[in-house]
C-alpha cells in the first residue's frame, strides 16, 4: 500500500503527462485538442477533490489546522480551476495564443503548487496520518468526482 | 474576499525580486560600454584592471543580483520558509550592493582608495545581510530536500567568495598584501563561479526542469550527491592550488567532470521532455548547456597551454551562467506579474505569453549569442571587438526593455483596476 505522499505525488505526475499530451495536440490543432483537454481537466479536478474532500479534511481534523496550509492549497486550487476554465473557453474560441498563454501560466502555478504540496504538505500529512494512511488512500481511490 | 492575499501572504512582495531583476541588465549594459571603451590588448589579460572591472560588472552586477532576487522568490516555494523582514532587507541590501558595485568598479578603474573602502563596507553589508537572513530562514526548513541543500551550500561558497573578494579589494588599498593577490584571486573566482553560481544552478535545475517541462527526473544518486561532490572537488582544488600546485589539475578534472556531465544530462533531459513546446527560455537553456560543456572542456584543455586561453574559458562559462539566467528571467518576470495581479483579485489580465514580444526576445537572444561568440573570436582577431561590444549592449538594452515593459503591465493594471472577477471563488 502506497503512502499518502507517494499516492498523491504519483497523481501529480499523471496530471503533468496529460497536460503535456493536451499541449501537444493543441499545437497541431485546437479542434482536435478538446478530448485531451477534457482528459486533463477531469484528472486535475479529480486530484483537487481527492485532496479537498478527503485528505485535507482528515488532515484538518487531526491537526486542527484549518486556516493553515490546506487553506492556501484550496485557494491555489481555485486559481488553477479558473485558468483551466479559461483554457476551455480559449479552445472553444479557437484562440491559440490565448490558450498557450494560459497553459504556460497554469503550468508554472501548478508546479509551484505541487512543489509546496510534495515537499511540505504531503510530508506533514504522512507524518500526522501515518496510522490512517491506507484508509485515506482507499477513500481517495474510490472517491467519485462531484 | 476572504481568500484575497492568501498566497500573497506567503510570497515576498513583487518588488523584492523585481528590484534585483530590473537592475541586473543595467550592469550588463555598463559592462558592454566598458568593453567598448577598453583597449583590446588590455582585455586579453585576466589580471588587467579593465578585465577585472568588466568581469565584476557582470558577476556582481548581473549574476549576483539575479541570484539574490531569485533566492528571495524561491525560498517560500522550494523550501517553504519566509525571509525575515524581506522587504526591508532586500531594499537595503539592493541599495548597498548597487552602490558597492559601482564604487568598486570606479575605485579600481581610477585607483581611488576611498571608493574602494566604501565599496568594501557596502558590498560586505549588502551580501551578508542577504546571506544571513536566507540562512536564518533555511534553519527553519523542516524537509531538507536536495535543492535546499544546494541553496545552502551555494551560500557558503558565496560567503567565502565575498570574504576573499574583500581581501582582494583591500590589496588595492593597502599594497603590502598585493603579493597574495593572484593566489587568492584564483580561489575567489573559481569558488564564486562554480560554487556560488554553479551549485545554485545545479541544485535548482534538477528540481525545476523536470517539473516545468515534464522531463525525466534526475537520478536519486545525482540529486543527493552531485552537489556534495562538486563542493568537495572545489575544496580539494583550493587546497591543491595553495599547497600542491602540481596536483591541482586532478581536482580541476573533478570539477570539470561534474559540470560537463551536468551539461550533458541537462541537455538530455530537455530533449526527452514530454512537453514539446519550445520557447525562448528553452532556447536559452539549450544554449546554456552547450556553453557549459564547451567551457568545461576548454578549461581543462587549457591546462596544456598554461592557461593561455583562460579568457575564452571565462567567456564560455560566463555564457553558461548568463544564458540560464536570462532564460529564467523571461519566464519568471511575466509569471510574477501575472501571479501578483491574480492574487490581488484581478482576473482580466494579459496572459504570460502576451507580456513579452516574442520577436524582440528572439532578436535579443541572437544578439547575445553572437556577441559572446564575437568576444571569443576577438581574443584572437580583435578587429571587430567594438562591433561585438555593440551587439552585447543592444542585446542587454532589449532585455532591459523586455523586463520593464512587463513590469509596466503590472503598474498599469494596478492603476486602472479592471473589474474584479470573483467567479473562481463562487
Amino acid at each position: 500500500m502506497s503512502s499518502i505522499k507517494e499516492y498523491l505525488t504519483h497523481d501529480h505526475g499523471r496530471c503533468d503527462e496529460l497536460f503535456a499530451k493536451m499541449e501537444d495536440s493543441a499545437a497541431t490543432s485546437l479542434s482536435d485538442a478538446k478530448e485531451s483537454y477534457e482528459e486533463f481537466a477531469n484528472a486535475t479536478e479529480r486530484h483537487f477533490q481527492m485532496e479537498e474532500r478527503v485528505m485535507f479534511l482528515e488532515f484538518e481534523a487531526k491537526t486542527g489546522m484549518t486556516e493553515g496550509p490546506t487553506a492556501m492549497m484550496r485557494h491555489e486550487h481555485a486559481q488553477m480551476r479558473s485558468l483551466i476554465k479559461q483554457m476551455g473557453e480559449a479552445l472553444e474560441a479557437q484562440n491559440k495564443d490565448k490558450f498557450f498563454g494560459l497553459s504556460e501560466t497554469l503550468m508554472i502555478l501548478m508546479q509551484q503548487h505541487n512543489m509546496k504540496e510534495e515537499q511540505m504538505l504531503y510530508t506533514m500529512a504522512q507524518q500526522h496520518l501515518s496510522a490512517e494512511a491506507p484508509r485515506v488512500v482507499d477513500m481517495m481511490e474510490s472517491m467519485i468526482v462531484e | 474576499m476572504q481568500f484575497n492575499g492568501l498566497s500573497l501572504e506567503q510570497a515576498p512582495p513583487i518588488s523584492a525580486p523585481l528590484r534585483f531583476y530590473l537592475t541586473a541588465p543595467l550592469f550588463a549594459i555598463l559592462a558592454g560600454i566598458l568593453i567598448l571603451l577598453s583597449d583590446v590588448s588590455v582585455l586579453q589579460s585576466r589580471y588587467s584592471i579593465d578585465s577585472i572591472v568588466i568581469a565584476h560588472a557582470i558577476t556582481i552586477g548581473f549574476m549576483s543580483f539575479v541570484m539574490l532576487g531569485s533566492l528571495t522568490q524561491m525560498l517560500p516555494v522550494l523550501a517553504g520558509v519566509k525571509m525575515y523582514r524581506v522587504d526591508l532587507i532586500t531594499k537595503a541590501s539592493h541599495l548597498a550592493l548597487v552602490f558597492g558595485t559601482l564604487f568598486m568598479l570606479m575605485g579600481l578603474k581610477f585607483e581611488m582608495p576611498l571608493l574602494n573602502t566604501l565599496a568594501i563596507i557596502l558590498l560586505v553589508s549588502g551580501f551578508l545581510a542577504m546571506i544571513v537572513v536566507i540562512f536564518m530562514a533555511i534553519k527553519k526548513v523542516k524537509n531538507f530536500t536536495p535543492t535546499v541543500r544546494g541553496m545552502s551550500i551555494s551560500l557558503v561558497f558565496a560567503f567565502f567568495s565575498v570574504m576573499m573578494g574583500v581581501f582582494l579589494l583591500f590589496t588595492y588599498i593597502y599594497g603590502g598584501l598585493a603579493i597574495y593577490r593572484n593566489i587568492v584571486a584564483n580561489t575567489h573566482s573559481v569558488w564564486a563561479v562554480f560554487g556560488f553560481a554553479g551549485v545554485l544552478i545545479v541544485g535548482v535545475t534538477f528540481q525545476v526542469l523536470p517539473m516545468f517541462y515534464v522531463a525525466p527526473k534526475f537520478k536519486d544518486f545525482y540529486q543527493k550527491r552531485v552537489v556534495l561532490f562538486i563542493s568537495l572537488s572545489l575544496l580539494l582544488w583550493m587546497i591543491a592550488s595553495l599547497f600542491y600546485e602540481t596536483y591541482s589539475v586532478v581536482a580541476k578534472l573533478w570539477i570539470v567532470l561534474f559540470f560537463a556531465s551536468f551539461a550533458v544530462v541537462f541537455l538530455q533531459k530537455i530533449n526527452n521532455r514530454k512537453r514539446k513546446i519550445s520557447d525562448i527560455t528553452l532556447l536559452y537553456y539549450k544554449t546554456s548547456s552547450i556553453f557549459l560543456a564547451l567551457g568545461s572542456v576548454s578549461w581543462i584543455v587549457d591546462e596544456f597551454y598554461f592557461s593561455e586561453h583562460i579568457v575564452v574559458t571565462s567567456i564560455l562559462i560566463g555564457g553558461f551562467i548568463l544564458s540560464i539566467m536570462i532564460g529564467m528571467l523571461y519566464k519568471i518576470v511575466p509569471f510574477l506579474v501575472w501571479f501578483h495581479l491574480n492574487a490581488m483579485g484581478y482576473m482580466n489580465i494579459p496572459t504570460m505569453n502576451e507580456m513579452i514580444d516574442k520577436k524582440l526576445a528572439l532578436i535579443q537572444f541572437v544578439l547575445f549569442v553572437a556577441s559572446l561568440m564575437g568576444f571569443i573570436l576577438s581574443y584572437y582577431v580583435s578587429t571587430y571587438l567594438n562591433l561585438f561590444a555593440m551587439a552585447f549592449i543592444f542585446s542587454m538594452v532589449i532585455l532591459q526593455y523586455n523586463i520593464i515593459t512587463t513590469v509596466l503591465i503590472y503598474k498599469r493594471v494596478k492603476k486602472t483596476k479592471p473589474d474584479f472577477d470573483m467567479s473562481a471563488f463562487a
